[in-house]
C-alpha cells in the first residue's frame, strides 16, 4: 500500500496541468463521470488535486521524520550513552518540550516562521523529536548494559566506535518502528498545519490544503470533505500498518 | 513516601523553570512582532515607521532580550501574565473566561476516553485473538489513523447537514432555550466536539489497557487465582486488571497535551469559545501575551497533572516508593 502511493505519487506531473486548470463555471460540480470526486470551489478537479498533492504530503511526512528522528536520537543516544548529568540535563530538557501540548508549539513555529515548505518540515520535526528522544535513550540504556557492549568497552573501543558499531546494530529495529510511526504522525501533523490556514502557502496544497476550503461549503459540497480526506487516512493507515507490521516482526524475531 | 514526593517535586523545578525559559525564547526570538502585524498587507492597514516605533516602545519590544525576559520572569512570578495586544485586557481574565467551555469539552472527552478505553481494553486483552480482541484492533486502528479534522467534517456532513440532528456548531442555539430544553440544547452541541476529541486518545488508551492486561494475566497470580478455582471473570477483573491498570496511572497525565492539541482543532471546526480558539486566534494576530500566557498554562498544567499521577502511582504500589522511582 506504501508502494502504491509512491508510485501514485510517481505519476503525479502528468496530473499536474489538469489540477491546476481553473473553470469557474464547473466550480463545486458533484461528482460524475467527468470529475469522480468531483470539483472545488474554483473548478478544479479534485481527482487530480489530490493525485497533484501525494508527493507533496509524502515527501514533507518522511522529511520532517527524519529530522524529528535525527534530533531525537541524537538528544536521546547522547542521554543514554553518557548517563550521569548529562543525562540528567538532557532529560529534563526532554521533559519540558513534553510538557507543552505539541500543536501549541507547531503553532506558533510554523505561524512565526516564514511559510515555505521547508519551515513546516522544520517545525514538524523540532517539536516531535522528545518521543523519539526518550525512546532512544531507552534503547541505548538497555543496549548498553549487555555483555557485548562492555566487552567492546573493555577492549579499549571509543566511545564513538562502540555507539555506531555495537549500539546502533542493535537498537535499530526497533528504532524502524518508531521512525514508520513518525511518518504517519508527521504527516497528519501536516495536514492539520495546512487545515487550520498555516501550513503550506496556496497554491501548492496538500491534502490538508485542499481539506482546508471544505468547512466554508459543508452545507453544500459534501465530496470536498470526503475524499482529499480519505486519502490522507489511507496513508496514515498505511504507515500506520507497516509501524505495525515491523513491530511484530522485530518483537518476534526477540523472542525466538 | 514524603521523600518519594520530595525527590519528584525537587526534579519538577528545574523543569518549571525550563518550561518559562522555553516559552520566553519561543515567541521573543519569532521574526513577526505585533508592530509588524498591524501594519502587515493581510491586515490592509498601512502604518508608518514613526508609528511603528512609537507601538514598539509602548509594548517595550525596543528593549534588549535580556530586559526583557527579567520583566517576565519578575510578572510570571506574580502571577501577572500582562494584558492582551489585541483587546488590552489582563491575559489571565481572557483565560479565566474560556476555560469553562474547555474544561467541559476535554473533561467530558477524559471521561468517556476512559469509560470505553478501559472495558474494551480488558474484554480485548481477556481473550486475546478472539473475536471481540480482532474487531476492536481493527476498529481502533481505523480510529487511531483518522484525523480529527477529517472525522469532525464528515460527522458535521452526515449528522448536521443530511440528518440535521445535530447543530453545526457553536456551544449553544441563538437564543438559548431556558429549562430544560436550555440543558437538552447544550448537550446536542456538545455531542460532536466531545466525540471528535475523545476518539483519538480513546484508540491510544484502549490499546495501552490491552497490552498491560496481557502482560499481566500472563503472570503467576493469576494462574494461581485460576488454580484456587476463582472464576475467570473474577481473576480478570481483581486480579490481572488490577495490576495491569496501575502503570496507565501515570499515563493519564500525557493525555492532558494531547486533549489540548485536539482542543486546538476542533473548538476552530465547531466554532467552540474556548482556549483552543483563543489560542489559535491569538496566533494568527501575534498577540504574544496570550500566546506566551496560554502555553504557559497549558504546560504547568500538564507539568503537575504528571507530578499527581506520579505520586498516585506511588500511593497505590508501594514498589515504586521503595525503589525511588525512575529520574
Amino acid at each position: 500500500m506504501v508502494a502504491f502511493l509512491w508510485l501514485v505519487a510517481a505519476m503525479s506531473p502528468l496530473f499536474r496541468e489538469w489540477a491546476a486548470e481553473i473553470r469557474l463555471e464547473e466550480r463545486l460540480q458533484p461528482p460524475s463521470f467527468a470529475h469522480p470526486f468531483g470539483t472545488d470551489d474554483l473548478g478544479r478537479d479534485l481527482v487530480a488535486r489530490v493525485v497533484v498533492a501525494t508527493p507533496i504530503s509524502l515527501t514533507i511526512g518522511l522529511v520532517a521524520a527524519t529530522v524529528s528522528l535525527l534530533v531525537g536520537f541524537g538528544i536521546g543516544g547522547a542521554a543514554g550513552y553518557f548517563g550521569g548529568a548529562a543525562d540528567l540535563l538532557l532529560s529534563r530538557l526532554i521533559e519540558v518540550v513534553l510538557c507543552f501540548p505539541v500543536l501549541f508549539l507547531l503553532l506558533a513555529l510554523a505561524a512565526f516562521l516564514p511559510p515555505s515548505p521547508a519551515m513546516v518540515v522544520l517545525a514538524i520535526g523540532l517539536t516531535t523529536w522528545p518521543a523519539d528522544a526518550r525512546y532512544a535513550r531507552a534503547e541505548i540504556l538497555k543496549a548498553k548494559s549487555l555483555d557485548y557492549a562492555r566487552a567492546a568497552k573493555a577492549a579499549g573501543a571509543t566511545p564513538a566506535r562502540i555507539l555506531l558499531r555495537h549500539l546502533l546494530p542493535n537498537a535499530l529495529p526497533p528504532l524502524l518502528v518508531s521512525a514508520a510511526f513518525g511518518v504517519s504522525w508527521a504527516i497528519l501533523a501536516e495536514a492539520a498545519l495546512s487545515f487550520l490556514g498555516v501550513g503550506l502557502p496556496a497554491p501548492a496544497a496538500s491534502w490538508g490544503g485542499i481539506l482546508s476550503v471544505a468547512p466554508a461549503y459543508i452545507e453544500e459540497a459534501w465530496w470536498l470533505a470526503v475524499f482529499p480526506g480519505l486519502a490522507l487516512f489511507a496513508t496514515v493507515s498505511a504507515y500506520n500498518l507497516l509501524a505495525e507490521g515491523l513491530r511484530q516482526a522485530t518483537t518476534e524475531a526477540e523472542v525466538k | 513516601m514524603i521523600r518519594y514526593i520530595g525527590r519528584r517535586l525537587a526534579l519538577a523545578i528545574p523543569t518549571l523553570a525550563g518550561i518559562v525559559v522555553l516559552v520566553f525564547l519561543l515567541l521573543h526570538l519569532a521574526p513577526g512582532s505585533p508592530a509588524s502585524a498591524a501594519g502587515s498587507a493581510e491586515s490592509g492597514r498601512r502604518v508608518s515607521a514613526a508609528a511603528r516605533e512609537e507601538m514598539r516602545r509602548l509594548y517595550g519590544l525596543d528593549r534588549p532580550l535580556p530586559e526583557r525576559f527579567a520583566q517576565w520572569i519578575s510578572r510570571v512570578v506574580r502571577l501577572d501574565l500582562g494584558e492582551s495586544f489585541v483587546d488590552h485586557r489582563p491575559v489571565s481574565e481572557r483565560i479565566r473566561e474560556g476555560l469553562p467551555a474547555t474544561l467541559a469539552l476535554n473533561g467530558l472527552a477524559l471521561f468517556f476516553t476512559l469509560a470505553i478505553a478501559v472495558p474494551v481494553g480488558v474484554a480485548a486483552g481477556g481473550r486475546p485473538e478472539g473475536l471481540f480482541d480482532r474487531a476492536s484492533a481493527i476498529a481502533l486502528f481505523a480510529l487511531y489513523s483518522m484525523p480529527v479534522f477529517w472525522a469532525a467534517l464528515l460527522l458535521q456532513t452526515l449528522l448536521s447537514v443530511e440528518l440535521g440532528w445535530l447543530p453545526l456548531y457553536g456551544i449553544s442555539s441563538d437564543p438559548a432555550p431556558a429549562g430544560l430544553a436550555g440543558i437538552v440544547d447544550r448537550l446536542a452541541h456538545l455531542a460532536l466536539p466531545v466525540t471528535c476529541l475523545t476518539y483519538g486518545s480513546l484508540a491510544f488508551f484502549a490499546r495501552l489497557v490491552r497490552a498491560g492486561v496481557l502482560e499481566a494475566r500472563s503472570q503467576d497470580f493469576v494462574t494461581a487465582a485460576l488454580a484456587r478455582g476463582v472464576s475467570r471473570r473474577a481473576a480478570l477483573w481483581r486480579h490481572a486488571f488490577r495490576n495491569a491498570l496501575l502503570p496507565l496511572i501515570t499515563l493519564l497525565g500525557l493525555l492532558l497535551p494531547g486533549l489540548l492539541s485536539g482542543s486546538v482543532i476542533v473548538e476552530r471546526i465547531f466554532a467552540w469559545p474556548g482556549l483552543g480558539r483563543l489560542y489559535f486566534d491569538s496566533i494568527l494576530s501575534r498577540d504574544y501575551p496570550v500566546v506566551l500566557g496560554l502555553s504557559l498554562v497549558g504546560a504547568v498544567a500538564t507539568l503537575l497533572a504528571t507530578l499527581a499521577a506520579d505520586v498516585a502511582y506511588a500511593l497505590a504500589d508501594p514498589r515504586v516508593r521503595e525503589e525511588g522511582g525512575s529520574a
